[in-house]
């Protein structure tokens, strides 16, 4: 046993460990995960193959379109900078600036759960090794920096500097060092932001609000979009976006983006820039050391969960109890039309539903999307739109379908034991899923119905109630399907969580295939109507589709024991892992 | 007097309106293995974190090896060694390779990691799983794996919370022969276990916390002997047979006693009513 030579109490004077020992540790850690991720599978069997395969297809699909949203800001960046020196425009580039540092927050804002999930590593647990705190700041600025916001600000702040060298050689040198330290700026700017939200986002409140406030920056982004190709709105330099950003632009004079243009601007007319280069200077130190405040208390062991709140439970009054009594009766007297096993799974997802806040919003969101874009082109035809808004709609809500075991986790080994018939758990979780989709479908529906720029033919209703059945139906039996046959663990609600979504790539891949194909199936069948003069054509075509679908789900209910028999040790496998 | 391994005053911790653990007062002599017991939520682990720097107290001090923890956190944190209650190891990588990313944040140079590597994968019987992802591990092994990298680096205070728990009897044999041979060489043992069997077997010394308050502490031999607890003094039962308590007993005794000290109900009070 060499590694136990120490021996006695008391601190020994040990030689210092050099930071690059550490460092590279950590960089090194960082390679191996990412190597093995790739290159390392768990337990591969012949399912992964065509996990594999499938993966391969779904690169080849989305490189190009995510390449497209690499190449598209960075070489706008990077044109619209040339533009502003070339042709006298020193307006524009603290817009530029501003929109970089709006882009890069919002994708990086966003993609907090994608990040988590690539990283596979919680720099946090790090502050159990030797490390001082200089070292852990290092780590958390540098872990995980390789994010798509990271990496397409970066490059669209070298392309600024770039266009900018190019349209006037004599001001490369000074537009690249403005550009490296406002490209620290937001690498900071995002650290920070994301070290207090995670502080934040620990409060199931504030994860509420959040939810919300994305929701509907979501939605007024899709507003201003829609604001701005409206054919009443003037177009060009004059258009309510232009305006909107041009009436920011004198405040923008004092914010980062501002310091940043002005002190490459200062630069071109010869003028001395110290006062906007330390102002910039000044705001990067500024994000740093917030960022480092809210570091220094997790690196002396700050506990971030909610854990006192179950105590409030036990000092519930008999007034209080008998409130809560209520609370659990209600639903179970609601339900007594069910057999007593899907009663009981109803009100068992009814209460998770209940505490998913996240779910709720998400539900929300897509109706006012629908709305926004009730006012575009698309909307006059709403014998295309109402199908197109329902199954808008639905492509959130569908993913609930795909696993409905997910959110049990370990708690499957409950049906599994029970003397029960799985037939009503599925029936039960299908139910309740259905509730928000048909829910969803509905308000879509009233929703374009009331909002209706042109009158919608009854033959366009019926046969979209068709279509939505047949779609719903058919969605309902491939997703119980993929539920047992690969189902994957998540926890509804949880903020952070390192899988974000609660469907597997396949079953998101085939959620889109199906509706894209529902969609799609709606074209021929509009020629025909239209070749026929025929309206009525389209619900003789969808109400024998809806049946057929109705029929295949009533035989995977019939045959649900045995599917669910012969797939329990996925279910257990991938649910029960702790 | 030499210095002790693990000094606590006033220990607490509060979650929100909640109090974990409330004003430890731990002593613990240099090469002792010391069993920390209480029962579930008593604040057994809540305590461990706060001695190895995974949780900031509410209030008090600690003291490692003489040492403040708050004004010397890296320079302890080289000295011990931990095996946290959910072990936080890497799921993605191997063994070796967690093992080698440990021991260099630990400051060994590539050799010495290499070579204590290679003999800690051979002891715990690890070294067969060469390019296995530890998140493939069997719990059993995953337990070995975080024990092998809590000691990779040669600590003076070892934090083991839960060690034996899912463990086979013939790995459980491996860490204990590991454990006594720390021992012998000097380290100090700071464990938590349900099992007070192992506790009774491998510890000379035990504290036990029950609702968040240290309520025992002392040698074996002074808790069998009635001494050792803390507030209250228990008059030793003694038994008819002449047989020393086991530890089991001692701890029922005392966890088991109301807030007020009275000995606690042998049978419980209520009965399920289906199985009267």
């Amino acid at each position: 046993m060499a590694a136990l030579k120490n021996g006695g109490a008391g601190l020994e004077s040990l030689r210092p460990i050099p930071a690059s020992t550490q460092l590279l540790a950590v960089a090194w850690l960082r390679w191996r995960i990412f190597a093995n991720s790739i290159f390392r599978r768990r337990r591969a069997t012949a399912r992964h193959a065509a996990g594999i395969v499938l993966a391969i297809i779904l690169r080849i699909i989305l490189w190009p379109f995510l390449a497209l949203m690499v190449v598209g800001p960075v070489a706008g960046s990077g044109f619209w900078a040339w533009a502003t020196i070339a042709h006298g425009r020193a307006q524009s580039l603290p817009i530029l600036l501003a929109g970089i540092t709006i882009g890069w927050q919002f994708v990086a804002i966003n993609g907090l759960s994608i990040a988590a999930a690539v990283a596979n590593l919680d720099p946090a647990s790090l502050i159990r090794f030797p490390l001082r705190f200089g070292r852990y700041f290092v780590l958390r600025t540098l872990i995980g920096i390789m994010t798509p916001s990271t990496v397409v600000g970066c490059l669209s702040s070298l392309a600024a500097a770039i266009g900018i060298g190019v349209a006037r050689p004599g001001l490369a040198v000074p537009a690249l060092a403005v550009m490296a330290v406002y490209a620290a700026m937001n690498v900071f700017l995002t650290r920070m932001m994301g070290a207090w939200m995670e502080r934040w986002l620990a409060n199931r409140r504030f994860r509420e609000v959040f939810n919300v406030l994305i929701a509907l920056f979501a939605a007024g982004l899709q507003l201003l979009n829609v604001q701005r190709f409206a054919p009443r709105v003037p177009r060009g330099p004059h258009s309510a976006l232009f305006s909107f950003f041009q009436g920011g632009s004198a405040t923008l004079h004092w914010l980062p983006p501002g310091f940043a243009a002005n002190a490459i601007l200062h630069a071109w007319h010869g003028l001395p820039s110290p006062l906007p280069f330390a102002g910039l200077a000044a705001s990067t130190l500024l994000f740093a050391a917030i960022f480092a405040v809210r570091l220094r208390k997790q690196f002396l062991g700050e506990y971030l969960s909610e854990s006192a709140a179950p105590r409030r439970a036990a000092k519930r009054g008999p007034r209080g109890k008998a409130a809560a009594q209520e609370e659990i009766d209600r639903p179970a007297r609601a339900l007594a039309a069910f057999p007593p096993i899907t009663a009981a799974c109803l009100r068992k997802e009814w209460l998770i539903f209940r505490g998913n806040s996240a779910q709720l919003v998400g539900l929300i969101t897509p109706l006012i999307f629908v709305a926004i874009l009730n006012r575009g082109q698309l909307a006059a035809h709403p014998a295309l739109f109402l199908p197109g808004a329902i199954a808008y709609v639905l492509t959130g809500a569908l993913a609930g379908l795909y696993n409905i075991f997910g959110a049990d986790g370990l708690g499957v080994q409950i049906y599994l034991l029970a003397p029960i018939r799985m037939r009503d758990v599925i029936v039960a979780k299908n139910i309740a899923a259905l509730v928000l989709t048909v829910t969803e479908a509905v308000l879509a529906w009233a929703l374009v119905s009331f909002l209706k720029r042109a009158p919608i033919p009854a033959a366009t209703q019926i046969s979209t109630a068709f279509w939505t059945v047949f779609v719903i139906l058919a969605n309902v039996t491939l997703g119980t399907i993929r539920s047992i046959q690969a189902p994957r663990k998540f926890v509804p609600g949880q903020a952070r969580q390192r899988r974000g979504t609660p469907t597997n790539r396949t079953s998101g891949l085939l959620i889109l295939f199906v509706l894209l194909g529902s969609v799609a199936l709606q074209i021929p069948v509009a020629w025909l109507c239209w070749h026929f003069h025929q309206p009525w054509l389209a619900v003789w075509i969808f109400a024998p589709l809806a049946a057929a679908a109705a029929a295949v789900y009533g035989l995977l209910l019939h045959n649900a024991e045995r599917l669910i028999m012969a797939h329990r040790d996925v279910l257990a496998e991938e649910l029960c892992k702790v | 007097m030499t210095t002790p391994a693990i000094e606590t005053i006033a220990l607490s911790r509060r979650f929100g309106d909640f109090s974990a653990v409330r004003d430890v007062d731990l002593h613990v002599a240099a090469g002792q293995f010391f069993g920390f017991l209480g029962p579930n939520g008593a604040g057994k682990s809540t305590t461990i974190k706060m001695l190895t720097g995974l949780l900031a107290p509410t209030s008090g001090s600690i003291r490692i090896l003489g040492e403040d923890f708050a004004a010397n956190s890296a320079e302890i944190k080289r000295q011990i060694g931990v095996v946290p209650e959910g072990m936080a190891l890497f799921g993605r990588l191997t063994a070796d390779e967690y093992l080698r990313f440990v021991g260099r944040m630990y400051g060994l140079d590539r050799a010495t990691t290499r070579q204590r590597t290679r003999e800690l994968l051979e002891f715990m019987q690890l070294a067969d799983e060469e390019g296995k992802l530890v998140a493939d591990f069997s719990h059993g092994m995953q337990k070995k794996l975080a024990l092998a990298a809590a000691v990779i680096h040669g600590p003076k205070v070892l934090f083991l919370d839960e060690p034996f728990e899912g463990v086979d009897a013939v790995a459980a044999g491996t860490l204990k022969a590991m454990l006594q041979r720390m021992i012998a060489r000097g380290a100090t043992v700071f464990l938590t276990s349900h099992v007070l069997e192992i506790v009774e077997r491998l510890c000379t010394h035990v504290a036990i916390i029950h609702r968040g308050q240290l309520v025992a502490q002392g040698s074996l031999d002074e808790l069998r002997a009635g001494g050792g607890r803390l507030g209250q003094a228990v008059e030793a039962p003694a038994f008819a047979s002449g047989r020393a308590r086991t530890l089991e007993e001692i701890f029922l005794e005392i966890v088991g006693a109301d807030r007020e000290g009275n000995p606690a109900a042998t049978a419980p009070e209520q009965e399920l009513s289906w199985l009267r």
